[in-house]
């Protein structure tokens, strides 16, 4: 048998992730969560915990005490930006059109009345803001999620959402900046998304029983209620 | 002939009229739920460090009779419930119960903001299942949050929330599922205690 060539790394990936994605399938109707990585994801897991006790919050909690909340926010409105425009990418991409159009329409008018983002203009103009991702994408067009990964830093995933992320991260203008410049970027997001979700985090460490099993749960859930949606025909 | 025809048709119009639409009844719940609980937990002034004793006496009072906590417990354990004895089942009933009430009283206590809308209800299935969905309007953008009722077991009672397609009572049962796998139906007794004594 020839051995398939794969002329890059984004190849190779894809063609895992449709394996993996159509072994999930089978695994699914076993009724056992897909988690073959387990020992290595926990680990992953508690090292995600310690950076985060360690580096990531106290970085937030400075963030959070010398930035104002409706600073805060208008620094999250221009992350949000870039993302809606990777969501209007896939939404045509999952032959959403007419969403495409309204997440096209707010990064136009965010990025030029609203300041690049800091004002999220269109939403009060009645343009709703609707995420999805590389990820959804590719669960819409049917890949499995494959096995659950827990990734350094960047926390849950799965096989398939993190090529997800890798399309994202190929595709976004901070990869190809002056890699310092990029990388304080990336970090700053980081801060930003983590003191945004500091209420929930607290949550679900208060009421899951084996935190690393609950945290599981909670996002292979949310990601097939998000291809659900995908799937639906307009 | 005619006062009397009159009549009949005046009684059947009044009884129309005075029966409920069956559908609207556990969204009318969950909307007084809802709208008992936004009001007293504002009325409460706001604590940084948690949950206040108020808070929790709101939740007991208003939402804890609505749930239907032994379904909710059940449907959490599986298959593993039958292996548990009767007594395990009540203790494990308590125990999940005090850990929800906890779970639920953080939550509220954190979205206090916030306003719950309810958007309509459908069927799952059969006239007792129904699920009610509800949207939380605050700042940013709204979140979906279902509730599942049913009217087994006398008076409609929820048995699970879905947030943004999030089963709790799911979230729940791969805990269990876990547990009892590596340490038995003692070990999510023990798990549960050991979680509210902290």
């Amino acid at each position: 048998m020839k051995p398939m060539k794969f002329r890059s790394v984004t190849q190779l990936l894809l063609a895992l992730v449709f394996a993996f994605g159509l072994a999930s399938g089978a695994a699914r109707a076993q009724d056992k969560v897909n988690d073959p990585f387990e020992p290595l994801n926990r680990g992953i897991f508690f090292f995600n915990e310690i950076f985060d006790a360690v580096i990531t919050t106290p970085v937030t909690s400075i963030y959070k005490a010398i930035i104002p909340d409706p600073v805060r926010r208008s620094i999250g409105g221009v992350f949000g930006n870039l993302d809606d425009l990777y969501s209007g990418v896939n939404h045509g991409l999952q032959g959403k059109g007419k969403q495409a159009g309204t997440d096209f329409s707010r990064v136009l008018i965010n990025t030029t009345i609203g300041l690049g983002g800091l004002f999220d203009v269109a939403g009060d103009m009645g343009l709703a803001k609707s995420k999805t991702d590389y990820g959804v994408t590719l669960g819409a067009w049917g890949v499995g999620a494959g096995p659950y990964l827990v990734l350094p830093v960047m926390g849950p995933s799965s096989v398939r959402d993190t090529v997800g992320r890798g399309l994202r991260i190929a595709s976004d203008p901070r990869t190809y900046i002056p890699w310092q410049t990029g990388y304080s970027l990336t970090a700053a997001e980081i801060v930003h998304l983590r003191a945004a979700n500091a209420s929930a985090e607290n949550l679900i460490a208060s009421s899951s029983l084996d935190k690393y099993n609950f945290t599981r749960s909670l996002y292979l859930q949310r990601r097939e209620s998000q291809v659900r949606d995908a799937r639906e025909a307009n | 002939m005619s006062r009397f025809l009159s009549f009949i048709f005046g009684l059947i119009l009044v009884t129309a009229t005075a029966m409920p639409v069956s559908a609207s009844v556990p969204e009318d719940m969950v909307k007084t739920m809802a709208a008992n609980v936004t009001t007293q937990v504002r009325a409460v002034p706001a604590n940084s460090n948690g949950v206040t004793p108020q808070v929790q006496a709101i939740i007991e009072h208003d939402i804890v009779p609505r749930f239907d906590f032994n379904r909710i417990t059940q449907i959490a354990m599986g298959r593993n419930w039958a292996k548990a004895s009767p007594s395990e089942q009540r203790e494990i009933v308590t125990q999940f119960t005090h850990l929800l009430v906890r779970t639920y009283s953080n939550a509220i206590n954190n979205l206090r903001d916030m306003d719950v809308v309810v958007k309509g209800s459908r069927s799952n299935g059969s006239e007792g299942d129904v699920t009610v969905r509800t949207q939380m309007v605050g700042r940013n953008q709204p979140t979906a949050i279902d509730y599942f009722l049913s009217n087994a077991s006398g008076g409609w009672k929820v048995y699970d929330v879905q947030v943004e397609g999030v089963s709790l009572v799911s979230a729940y049962r791969d805990e269990f599922t876990s547990l009892v796998s590596n340490s038995g139906i003692a070990g999510v007794i023990d798990a549960l205690k050991k979680k509210n004594t902290r």
